[in-house]
């Protein structure tokens, strides 16, 4: 049996693991763009930050697996079970998987091509940045959703002055409520971060020599940067699928075995488009939890083993300075639609926990600090059944799981 | 925090507006850290733990499986006994320890070195002195008071056979306390010889433990209780009816706000003598206040509201809430009851915290001790200092909740026959009549464990609706007069006997009887009524309930109550039930002991229905009619 | 392979083990000394509190697979396959937390560690006692556990210990409240709490 793996991230790898242990024998290649052995991508921005050196970062292969890096696929034929690639390769395959991933979404503004503008996406970017900050003061980060806010955090640590912009009224406004923002944006601006709001880049200035020295923004403003970062999410990579009969919505479409529309061919992570266990919907949920999963599941049923992916939820996790926040599923439901908001702030404690419930059902959680049981939270949220305790309940910082879960071992 | 959550805690209003003003404020109480104790250890709430030595410390495994016996071998019902003991020897001390300071004061008073006190009730003294076989014919007050001391020093001490106010008891009742061998000889001695028997190698028969456990209650009831309070009439006055008003409305945005809070009145007495000086008074308004605003918190307050009608900010779950008003330029603390969390609650605010008590000493609290020679001038000196402190007040952190309810407090033994015409007769005809069913009392304390102030509230309401006369104590009887239970008006609330009853004495259907060492006049009428009817207590229509306890002291008082022959539930489980024998003896053995039981019920609901049954048997034992 | 078997009906919330175990991951391993270390050691079990006050211990389930294994960024948490313990290599853990969110039990502590981690925070839990199974000994809970909440056995024992139980009690053999016999005081305390509990949640007032 021939597997062939699109991408090299998490996804690709746990499927690659999966398939392993299931067929010690099967033949597994993969296909990677960066020219970097597989790492851990989340911890890029500890890299940034200067918490980690980059050899932490690295994620080892299972035995006898092929590695095909700077090269990825241009074309898929699913009749012929092949795929061509940009270095002119043809791959033949029995199983394949689509683990291509997703790219940072680009900006309007002109001049974007100049140096020490970046997107925060691999880690070849990350070292560019690096090599940036010696002589860098002041950075301007584009965007108030996470990479946004990891950038800003990751200067920030590393002594630069940062300005964010952010078009919405705060920060994370994807994941989080206005309550949350507000504590995140005070924690960033406690320790020297200036946002922002409502405006956005209208064009970058050049120092001269091809570098970035300053932006004009949308008000006209100018202001000063040495580095700037351009955080406007990512999009799945799936542009090479065309023709391929493989079905593509936003991502690509895959069902719980997480089988594309083409025989035997899988997809996984970022660029999947699977079901939002929180929402009730189709969604691209692209975090690296999820892709871990999915890349598992995918691999699993790829060697023939049963496995079922019941859905995905969005969340994070962030630790800024002394500042702990998770966020499960849906925080920041439509207004009016039937969502239930319980919350409870302790100024004293700093401690914050909104949670959003959706008929008897948890469906979204934000905590910040005492962050310990978010992932009882997660999983109550996941199982989708009511919950099984007065919601009250849950708004204590420590949830009781003996209520939850009473005959677990 | 939501309201719901807050309600859950209280169901009074200012104590849930205080509530949400201290989750506000950034202040933790006693809730929160009831909270943060979940949850609470299971052997220490079996009473299986115990750490009396160090060959230990040692618990039993309730489900069996795990050790069985300490490491001494005692076993679980050995280990429960001694444990319960201890509670009732810790409960006694402190009430009879509050006793025998009022005794040093009269002495005081008779040496003539307590400036600051007088004997307030002469005739008492005489009264109390003929008991206690003292002369006091043709003598001087002075003397007869010193004679009167010594021999109530001579019940702490081992040099009699039994107490003196021994003799109050019914004789069936002090008979059945020799027959039982548990006639308490020595208010100290019975304490002291409890922790003996409970130290390790000495009385390990759990029965004849939980004896000398009553026996150590009964020097409680009828012996240190017994004194603090009739020696607190003979000093400040025996308690008549007296008007006035109850819960955190009482505090005053425009005056200088000073709380008393504790239990004996030897140090609130005097402050109240100071807050009334004309001077000071003065000053207060120089200050920009139109007055000296006095109030009442937990039992050193009922002492003021029964004899001054001074009026009450609350009882013990409150003591932290009026701090949080903003309003209080100070507290005055003695002992007990006292949560030493209340200097941090007051360092919120501008309230000055004083500690008063050389046995009492407090974290965040300034001590400033009393004696019976310098008390006037140092009540004095406080006050004038919590005028200052007026000026201090910062108005964007006042918040003063609700209005104030009225009450009729001040009903004693003595005020009680005397509304009834000098004779217990009136009353005796309406128990046997049936217009009166018979009588309860509800005592003791706040436990946040149950919700603040419905255990009171409700069971009181239910009694009183089925023609139960109500006479309440301590924090029970702030809780029912906040409800507006201590009116003449809550006849309305009584069912048709007992309506008809209050009305025509124009009393209230729940008679405030004072602090909760005060629970004797109870003790004392119920005695009166015996003796009037040739019987033993245990026979009369009498229940008693301690709807919401939480202290040692409440477990001496539940258990000199049931030792007296009165029956007594209890709102939260005491530390008993990890031994079902002693819980077995405490809730159904001992009737046939003493002709009265424990028993234990969290709901009042269901409180109120095990007392009216208690109550309608005992009626029918009488041969009155039953319901 | 024995195993440390949870069994939460029988938890009495003494919180025994939350010190046993915090002594048993101290430098010292020493209560009396333990608690006078810096930095403090922290329990890796948590006596967590029901509705009513009843203690649940709450343990690592050393899950497989193990969901925070799956979200660990640098790869630190891993199975010991020879113990069947879920472990975190505090040298290679940054901190993240990103486990707080995977585990679905709420057991990962994120602290300066006397045990493992003297100089930083990292990730703590259960490590099911290895260097005191290493020396013949069993896991701190289990030992100092006496109500039977927290026992050390074969996981299959316990199942059909499990069973039977459950097999009694359904046949009406033994029904539910007759179970309570083994231990009637504990039974009695904890309806009597739960009902003290309930009469403030219903809002019943005086009237």
């Amino acid at each position: 049996m021939r597997h062939l793996i699109l991408g090299s991230g998490i996804a690709g790898l746990q499927a690659a693991r999966a398939i392993r242990s299931a067929q010690p024998e099967a033949a597994i290649t993969m296909l990677g763009r960066e020219p970097d052995p597989l790492y851990a991508r989340p911890m890029i921005s500890h890299l940034l930050e200067g918490s980690v050196q980059p050899s932490q970062l690295e994620l080892g292969l299972p035995p006898e697996v092929r590695l095909i890096s700077q090269d990825e696929a241009v074309a898929v034929d699913a009749a012929d079970k092949t795929v061509a690639t940009q270095q002119g390769r043809k791959l033949a395959y029995d199983r394949l998987l689509i683990a291509t991933g997703a790219d940072p979404r680009g900006i309007g503004a002109q001049n974007t091509d100049l140096e020490n503008i970046h997107f925060m996406r691999t880690k070849v970017q990350v070292r560019d940045m690096l090599e940036a900050l010696p002589g860098s003061r002041r950075a301007l980060v584009l965007g108030g959703g996470l990479v946004g806010f990891k950038a800003a955090y990751g200067f920030l640590r590393q002594g630069l002055e940062v300005t964010m912009l952010i078009r919405s009224e705060y920060p994370l406004s994807q994941q989080v409520d206005p309550i949350t923002g507000g504590l995140v944006r005070a924690k960033l601006q406690e320790n020297g971060l200036d946002v922002l709001v409502g405006r956005d880049v209208a064009r970058f200035e050049e120092d001269g020599s091809g570098r970035v020295r300053g932006a004009e923004l949308t008000d006209g403003t100018v202001l000063d940067c040495d580095v700037a970062v351009v955080g406007k999410g990512v999009l799945p990579v799936t542009g090479f699928l065309q023709g391929s009969g493989v079905d593509v919505d936003l991502g690509v479409l895959v069902d719980e075995e997480m089988r594309t529309s083409a025989r035997d061919v899988f997809a996984a992570g970022d660029v999947a488009e699977h079901f939002d266990l929180a929402r009730d919907e189709r969604w691209v949920n692209a975090i690296w939890p999820e892709a871990a999963d999915q890349g598992r599941i995918a691999g699993l049923n790829m060697t023939g083993v049963p496995a079922r992916y019941p859905g995905s939820l969005s969340r994070n996790t962030i630790r800024i300075f002394d500042l702990d926040l998770t966020t499960c599923g849906l925080v920041n439901p439509p207004a009016d639609s039937g969502y239930e908001i319980l919350r409870e702030e302790d100024p004293g404690r700093g401690t914050y926990r909104r949670l959003v419930f959706l008929g008897d059902r948890l469906v979204g959680a934000a905590c910040v600090n005492r962050i310990e049981h978010a992932g009882v939270l997660r999983s109550l949220i996941g199982s989708r059944t009511p919950v099984p305790c007065p919601r009250e309940d849950l708004l204590r910082e420590s949830v009781h799981p003996g209520g939850l879960f009473p005959f677990s071992r | 925090m939501d309201q719901k959550r807050f309600s859950q805690r209280t169901i009074t209003e200012d104590g849930r507006l205080m509530l949400a003003k201290s989750e506000r404020d950034g202040v933790e109480t006693v809730w929160d850290r009831l909270e943060a104790q979940q949850p609470h250890c299971g052997y220490c709430e079996l009473g299986l733990s115990c750490r009396n030595c160090s060959m230990g410390p040692c618990r039993i495994d309730p489900f069996g499986e795990g050790p069985q016996q300490g490491v001494c071998g005692a076993d679980s019902d050995i280990i429960v006994a001694r444990n319960l003991g201890r509670m009732i020897a810790s409960g006694a001390a402190s009430h009879s320890d509050h006793g025998r300071d009022l005794v040093e004061v009269l002495e005081a008073v008779a040496d003539g070195s307590a400036p600051g006190y007088t004997i307030a009730d002469e005739a008492k003294l005489r009264r109390v002195a003929a008991e206690y076989g003292v002369e006091a014919e043709g003598r001087e007050a002075g003397a007869v008071a010193r004679d009167l001391a010594r021999a109530m020093q001579e019940d702490y001490g081992t040099r009699l056979s039994r107490l003196g106010l021994l003799s109050r008891a019914p004789e069936p009742r002090r008979a059945l306390w020799d027959r039982l061998g548990i006639t308490p000889r020595g208010i100290d001695r019975e304490t002291s010889e409890m922790m003996h028997r409970t130290h390790m190698g000495v009385d390990n028969d759990w029965q004849n433990l939980l004896l000398q456990a009553l026996r150590n209650a009964l020097s409680d009831g009828w012996g240190g209780s017994m004194i603090a309070t009739e020696v607190s009439d003979i000093l400040f006055g025996t308690p008549q009816p007296v008007a006035s008003r109850v819960n955190l409305g009482v505090l005053k945005e425009d005056q200088v706000n000073i709380a008393v809070h504790g239990h004996n009145p030897i140090v609130s007495e005097t402050i109240m003598r100071a807050c009334r000086d004309e001077a000071l008074l003065r000053k207060a308004r120089d200050r920009g206040a139109s007055g000296i605003n006095l109030v009442g918190l937990c039992c050193t307050g009922n002492e003021l509201l029964m004899r001054h009608g001074v009026p009450m900010a609350g009882n013990h779950l409150m003591t932290e809430l009026a701090l949080v008003t903003g309003a209080m330029e100070m507290m005055l603390v003695d002992y007990q009851c006292i949560m030493p969390s209340l200097g941090q609650v007051a360092s919120c605010y501008h309230t000055q915290m004083i500690s008063t008590s050389d046995k009492a000493k407090f974290p965040g609290m300034e001590h400033q001790e009393f004696h019976s020679d310098n008390a006037a001038d140092l009540a004095q000196r406080l006050v004038e200092r919590a005028v200052d402190n007026f000026g201090r007040r910062n108005p964007d952190k006042v918040s003063i909740p609700s209005q104030p309810v009225d009450l009729v407090g001040g009903f004693s033994v003595e005020s009680v026959l005397q509304a009834l015409g000098g004779s217990l007769d009136p009353l005796l005809e309406a128990l046997k009549s049936g217009k009166i069913r018979g009588a309860a009392g509800v005592v003791g304390c706040n436990n946040p464990k149950i919700r603040h102030d419905l255990g009171h509230t409700a069971l009181t309401s239910r009694l009183i609706e089925n023609d139960v006369l109500v006479l309440d104590t301590g924090c029970a009887a702030v809780a029912n007069a906040k409800h507006g239970l201590e009116q003449a008006e809550a006849a309305e609330r009584a069912g048709p006997g007992l309506k008809e009853v209050c009305s025509s004495l124009g009393i209230p259907p729940v008679l405030h009887f004072g602090s909760c060492v005060d629970n004797v006049r109870i003790l004392v009428l119920a005695a009166e009524l015996a003796k009037a009817l040739g019987q033993d207590i245990s026979a009369l229509p009498l229940a008693g309930a301690a709807p919401e306890w939480y202290s040692e002291k409440a477990v001496s008082i539940g258990a000199y109550c049931v030792a007296s022959g009165i029956d007594t539930v209890l709102g939260p489980t005491p530390p008993v039930t990890g031994s079902m024998n002693v819980t077995g003896l405490l809730t159904g053995g001992l009737e046939d002991l003493l002709g009265a039981r424990f028993a234990v019920e969290p709901d009042p609901e269901e409180a109120a229905k095990w007392m009216l049954s208690r109550i309608e048997g005992k009626r029918k034992g009488l041969g009155l009619d039953g319901r | 392979m024995r195993q440390v078997v949870v069994r939460p009906e029988r938890c009495v919330g003494c919180m025994q083990c939350m010190a046993a175990c915090a002594a048993a991951h101290s430098q010292s391993g020493a209560l009396a000394a333990a608690i006078r270390e810096y930095p403090l050691p922290g329990p890796r079990v948590h006596v967590g509190s029901g509705r009513y006050g009843e203690g649940f211990p709450n343990r690592c389930r050393h899950c497989d697979p193990a969901p925070c294994m799956t979200a660990c960024l640098p790869g630190a948490i891993y199975r010991d396959g020879n113990w069947d313990t879920v472990l975190i290599d505090p040298s290679r853990c940054i901190n993240c937390a990103s486990c707080a969110m995977a585990c679905p039990f709420g057991v990962i502590r994120y602290h300066r560690d006397p045990w493992v981690s003297p100089g930083r925070a990292v990730a703590v839990k259960c490590d099911n006692c290895l260097h005191r199974r290493a020396k013949g000994l069993i896991p701190a809970c289990a030992e100092v556990c006496k109500s039977g909440a927290l026992t050390f056995q074969e996981p299959d024992r316990a199942m059909k210990r499990r069973t039977d139980e459950i097999s009694r009690r359904t046949s009406g053999y033994v029904d539910q409240e007759r179970s309570g016999e083994e231990a009637p005081g504990f039974m009695l305390l904890r309806q009597l709490k739960k009902r003290s509990g309930q009469l403030a949640e219903s809002g019943r007032g005086p009237r």
